[in-house]
């Protein structure tokens, strides 16, 4: 990993923290190439366990409040790499990711027996900042395991640490594992655009459980959310131009948009067929007056 | 916890006054009715149960005798643990499961984090042990290093302890010790004299299972003195009301310690009445069963009252690790009785 990034995160902490919290985070003894905070000596470097430590006593000494991004920062983040955002995170939360990248790689064996180490012992908030950090962890085919295991936990807020907005499991995840996480999410009722990449890993297979998924929640009275199509327009066929239909003549003005939008992005003729008989949806689509962003919540 | 259950027949302990005892109703006979509205209105903190092996029951009949918080040492389990894995599941399910389910039942659960004098006993899993701890002493809603002390009082017990109270110093938090079941005099003494060579401020330390020979001088040297309610090995509450009569309220608390013996885990709400019973001050009585075990934990600044004083929501429907305390067919309380399920 780059140092940039670190020193990215830290200048975000330290817009973030007081005095105090700022030093807190220094006197952890931690090696800051590049950063130097004004009065403050510089710090050497850290040993794992007191970065560990460190990681496990945050909450004692920052304030849980929710920190501020600028723009700028956003970009910058994104810019090395792609799909990584802290919005909404907490300080404590944000300080651990930190914490995490300042842990020596060089000795493989040595690194990842610590972060496996901080994984077994972890509470909630922990596993939280854990799997946020994924993306920036190094040797990152090492935390597949625990990555989807994440997947299958149903720990609320963990489950959200791993699937939306990481762009780890785009990167990383097979296909079973990618389309486990994005039906995770569907049967969640979590919102599937907050999902990195989820355009790049679209495929046919997860299309067609979708179509399966969405029958047996209609035979139990129930619906799919209308945006959840956006993952089957290239894979139309006859099976799905049938769900197509039903959605066109659903009740919800949500699964009808849905439908037009699935359709006009399908190579199938039949599917174009379906899409003209509607002539008001299909013009507000071709127009682009309609998009999947509509359906997003 | 703590008794010394090894023995099959229950044996009254070396302090215990046998004649007393055999006159006086034990606390475990009296009845939610005989007490309930003397200590109504009252709240208790019970600063040592081992609820991880108590019953939901437990935790129904503490919130409806006024526990509204409680702390969970660490110790031990009732049979030897075989790896450093048990060890990280136990700590674990200390902040996590633990606190879940008692948090379902209205009761704010605290926990202190230690190894316990009788596993440091095993020095190759006491080491990897050690090498672990400080990942959990710093957790939140632990308020304390505990708890540690001696047992059998060997080497590897001190060392141990030794190691321990550095911890506590280095992470700011209170002591909580366990003092030994024999020889219960000398191991107390040697507690204290070890916390104080390690240059602990003695008002950061609660020396628990204390008797009418320990009390005196757990005070007079400054320290916190906990009594433990539990029938046959540790104080009844009969003799519990003599020490609150005779020391005061000061710097003194009582707890249950009820874990998979024979122990009561409503053993505070009873001495409460007892003590209400012998006319003993109601401010008295809020010292020493919730107000000085707050005074003593919160030092380590990870309880805050207002979590519990004015009562503690409780939604059931709640999920831990997407598991709910609720089993097959059960409904959160209040219980909704549909007939139709969608």
């Amino acid at each position: 990993m780059s140092d940039i990034i670190k020193q990215k995160i830290w200048e975000i902490i330290a817009s973030n923290t007081s005095v105090t919290e700022a030093e807190w985070l220094q006197q952890k003894g931690v090696s800051m190439p590049g950063v130097a905070m004004p009065g403050v000596a510089t710090p050497g470097v850290a040993t794992p366990i007191e970065l560990m430590t460190a990681f496990v006593a945050a909450p004692r000494f920052l304030s849980k409040k929710i920190i501020h991004t600028s723009d700028g920062e956003k970009a910058a983040l994104n810019f090395e790499i792609p799909g990584f955002s802290v919005d909404g995170w907490s300080l404590v939360r944000l300080a651990r990711v930190w914490l995490l990248t300042q842990l020596d790689p060089s000795d493989k064996e040595e690194y990842v027996k610590n972060i496996e180490t901080l994984f077994d012992t972890a509470e909630m908030n922990e596993l939280v900042a854990l799997y946020s950090a994924l993306p920036l962890l190094s040797y990152p085919d090492q935390w597949l395991f625990r990555a989807t295991d994440a997947v299958r936990s149903n720990m609320g807020f963990v489950f959200d640490a791993i699937a939306l907005h990481n762009p780890y499991p785009e990167k990383y995840f097979s296909e079973l594992a990618w389309n486990q996480l994005v039906l995770k999410t569907i049967f969640n009722d979590k919102p599937i655009h907050l999902i990195e990449g989820l355009e790049n890993r679209s495929n046919e297979k997860l299309a067609m459980t979708l179509s399966d998924f969405a029958h047996e929640r209609w035979a139990a009275g129930r619906g799919v959310p209308a945006q959840v199509w956006r993952l089957t327009g290239k894979y139309l066929n006859q099976t799905l131009l049938a769900d197509m239909q039903h959605l066109f003549d659903s009740e919800k003005e949500e699964d009808r948009k849905a439908a037009a939008l699935a359709c006009s992005e399908a190579p199938l003729p039949a599917a174009q067929y379906l899409l003209a008989k509607y002539t008001d949806l299909e013009k507000s689509v071709k127009s682009g007056a309609l998009t999947w962003a509509d359906l997003e919540h | 916890m703590c008794a010394n259950h090894t023995e099959i027949t229950p044996n009254p302990s070396h302090f215990e006054d046998s004649e007393e005892a055999s006159q006086a109703p034990a606390h475990r006979d009296i009845a939610w009715n005989d007490y309930k509205d003397l200590i109504k209105g009252m709240r208790f903190f019970d600063p040592h149960i081992h609820m991880v092996s108590r019953t939901t029951d437990d935790y129904q009949a503490m919130n409806q005798a006024g526990i509204v918080a409680l702390i969970e040492p660490a110790f031990w389990v009732g049979q030897p643990r075989t790896g450093l894995s048990t060890f990280k599941d136990y700590y674990s399910s200390l902040v996590g499961w633990e606190r879940f389910r008692s948090s379902q039942f209205g009761i704010k659960h605290y926990c202190t984090m230690g190894l316990n004098s009788r596993e440091a006993n095993n020095e190759p899993l006491a080491e990897q042990v050690m090498e672990i701890l400080p990942l959990y002493i710093y957790k939140e809603g632990v308020v304390g290093v505990g708890e540690i002390g001696f047992d059998d009082q060997t080497p590897a017990e001190e060392k141990y302890y030794r190691l321990q109270l550095e911890l506590a110093k280095e992470a700011k938090l209170p002591v909580q010790i366990h003092t030994p079941h024999r020889d219960k005099k000398k191991g107390t003494e040697r507690s204290m004299a070890i916390a104080l060579e390690h240059g602990i401020d003695p008002s950061w330390v609660i020396v628990d299972h204390n008797n009418e020979e320990t009390v005196k001088s757990v005070l007079d040297q400054g320290f916190w003195a906990a009594f433990t309610i539990y029938p046959f090995t540790k104080m009844g509450n009969e003799r519990m009301v003599k020490v609150v009569e005779q020391y005061g309220p000061e710097r003194i608390m009582i707890n249950s310690a009820a874990d998979w013996g024979i122990s009561d885990p409503l053993a505070i709400p009873k001495t409460a009445a007892l003590m209400k019973m012998r006319g003993i001050p109601d401010e008295t009585i809020r010292l020493v069963t919730y107000q000085n075990a707050i005074d003593a934990f919160g030092k380590s600044g990870q309880i805050d009252v207002a979590d519990f004083e004015s009562g503690y929501a409780v939604d059931q429907s709640e999920k831990f690790h997407g598991n709910s305390i609720l089993r097959g067919g059960q409904q959160p309380a209040p219980v909704k009785d549909f007939l139709v399920i969608n």
